[in-house]
């Protein structure tokens, strides 16, 4: 493996863990909120936000999360088949099939910049009374595919490394 | 090419990716994509994101991540310790009791939880390694748990029915009522036919020697305290919302606390408890949250196809079916699907094409709720495909093998199609609870 695509793979995983931990503890955001709305809701007037605030940490969590989730493989497989081959089979078939992944993330990307080009152009709010703007959540929602595309790379590279018999920490 | 031979060909497609191995979300959501392209071209291309801004509208199903931590954080609070004792101890003198409090622990979380993971983590870690170590058959057991733990989806609370609830547009609230005597039913015939067979083959569950079985009546009541804690989440979490103070994704949030705030009780709640905690939800919830995205975009480019009319039309006009019959032949052909496929995505692809038929033939969305739960409680053991298979190999013991997990779950999915088959002629047993609550 050429040097460079080593040193790609560890900034990546790096990034990821850092990214991954910081979406671990977007639960207690979560929690923070709705507890918050539900107590306000029996001493006085709920607010008006936190519902969707609520949503758009949930988004955040598993899209932030979704590079470090590809990272440590927390993702079922159908493995009818796949348990029965040996490691590094496994990996030759992944390194082919993990293209068809990085496809599909490519496409939700794709699909998100250009509704995050409309959101900053036009300014869109979210139909309710709070009317928040929805460019912020739809670019961290990019930013969550980005950082899973290069995960899924940095796993292609590992994928050929294991397929070819040599091991990539 | 026609609209239903693009529909088969998606759903081949998918089936062959799936089968190399790779991540589920990843395949069904490139099938998805790639035909949203080939059939819209530019128009389709942006479908994919489109399900990911759907399921933030979702919102109900910020109780899944709740639910995840909430699962980790009470399997490793130690309640379940305590009430494992004390099922254990009410139980042991009777032939299979171990296994039938088994059930009745998994009953306790199901009420607390609602998914499979609490219970099977539970289950494999605490309720497993005892019965093993007092001869219990190892088959036996492994059916146990893994069909004990299938009752958090059925008991309320339930993450499933949340799904359903959002996909059906029927209300939550009445959709968990209507899984509280189903599920107890379902509890009721596991206890049978463990009891049943135990006593004909008294060798399978031995009853507990003499001497453990000396503990004065004393001892047993103050044993029942360990219900307390259980009881008292439930109550803030379930009953709160039932009783409509707190709405359905606060009062998860009520219940995340709840049983953060019993870990911190029973002295469990470390630095490193914590972070596993998280860890472990955030692994779990990415895992279901992008087969829901992805699941989502497949459907809407079925939805697209117009699949849910070729579906009616196929059943009613084509095979001349009458209503029941269709009702039928919709839950077996979902059974087998669950066996092959991812049974969250069965969940968010099937369920819009079936719901609507089920309308239209006139049957009520509640009751037919509570029969989809019990088909996916019975698609998550059915191998090869199965949540609860997954965890049961992740965590058993090394003397449990593929082939004994396997086996264990024959005559456990027999008595959970028997149930189904009950709820489905007696429709009371489900719409009693909802129907006498919300009508008062």
């Amino acid at each position: 493996m050429p040097d460079v695509l080593r040193r790609y793979v560890r900034m990546v995983d790096a990034v990821n863990r850092v990214v991954g931990l910081f979406a671990m503890y977007l639960i207690f955001a979560m929690m923070g909120v709705l507890l918050y709305s539900s107590v306000m809701k029996a001493v006085a007037i709920p607010p008006l936000w936190t519902l969707e605030m609520a949503q758009f940490l949930m988004v955040g969590y598993y899209m932030l999360g979704g590079g470090w989730s590809l990272q440590n493989d927390a993702h079922v497989r159908m493995d009818l088949v796949y348990a029965q081959w040996s490691p590094r089979r496994r990996a030759a078939i992944d390194s082919v099939t993990i293209l068809f992944l990085i496809f599909y993330l490519g496409m939700l990307l794709y699909g998100g910049i250009s509704s995050t080009g409309y959101a900053l152009r036009y300014g869109e709010q979210s139909y309710s009374a709070w009317a928040p703007y929805m460019a912020p959540i739809k670019i961290i929602m990019c930013i969550g595919i980005v950082f899973m595309i290069l995960q899924a790379v940095a796993q292609l590279i590992r994928d050929v490394a294991a397929a070819r018999g040599r091991e990539l920490s | 090419m026609s609209y239903e031979m693009i529909a088969i060909t998606m759903f081949s497609g998918m089936m062959v990716l799936l089968l190399t191995g790779q991540r589920v979300f990843g395949a069904i959501g490139f099938v998805a994509v790639i035909f949203a392209l080939l059939l819209w071209g530019t128009g389709g291309s942006e479908l994919g994101f489109s399900a990911a801004m759907k399921l933030m509208k979702w919102y109900p199903l910020l109780t899944l991540p709740l639910f995840i931590y909430m699962g980790y954080m009470l399997s490793e609070s130690g309640i379940a310790d305590d009430l494992y004792k004390m099922f254990h101890v009410w139980f042991g003198p009777v032939r299979g009791g171990l296994a039938i409090g088994t059930i009745g622990l998994m009953v306790v979380i199901s009420a607390m939880n609602g998914l499979s993971v609490a219970g099977m983590a539970i289950g494999a870690t605490i309720a497993l390694p005892e019965l093993l170590r007092r001869g219990y058959d190892k088959v036996m057991v492994t059916g146990v748990i893994q069909a004990g733990s299938s009752l958090g989806i059925l008991v309320p609370p339930s993450v499933v029915l949340v799904l359903y609830g959002m996909i059906a547009r029927q209300p939550v609230g009445q959709l968990w009522l209507a899984g509280v005597f189903p599920g107890l039913l379902m509890a009721t015939l596991f206890i049978v036919y463990i009891a049943v067979r135990c006593w004909l083959q008294p060798n399978l569950g031995p009853v507990l020697p003499a001497e453990e079985r000396n503990v004065s009546l004393r001892e047993k009541l103050r044993l029942l305290q360990a219900g307390i804690l259980p009881f008292f989440i439930f109550f803030m979490m379930t009953g709160l919302f039932l009783m409509g103070y707190t709405s359905l994704v606060e009062s998860s949030a009520v219940g995340a606390v709840a049983a953060t705030f019993a870990a911190l009780v029973k002295g469990r709640l470390t630095r490193q408890v914590l972070h596993d905690t998280v860890r472990k939800s955030l692994a779990v919830s990415c895992m279901f949250m992008w087969i829901i995205v992805a699941a989502l975009c497949f459907g809407a480019v079925f939805d697209g196809l117009g699949a849910v009319k070729a579906i009616e039309h196929f059943f009613v006009d084509q095979l001349g079916l009458t209503p029941w019959e269709v009702l039928i032949l919709m839950q077996l052909s979902y059974l087998i699907m669950g066996m092959f496929l991812d049974d969250t995505a069965m969940l968010v692809i099937v369920a819009p094409l079936y719901v609507p038929l089920v309308k239209l033939l006139g049957f009520d969305l509640i009751w037919y709720g509570v029969l989809y739960t019990i088909t996916c409680q019975i698609a998550y053991m059915t191998p090869p495909f199965g949540y609860n298979l997954f965890l049961m190999r992740a965590m058993a013991p090394p003397e449990i093998t593929l082939g004994d997990i396997y086996r264990s779950i024959i005559p456990f999915v027999a008595v959970m199609v028997f149930g189904l088959i009950v709820v489905m002629v007696f429709p009371q047993i489900a719409l009693w609870l909802p129907q006498h609550v919300y009508l008062r």
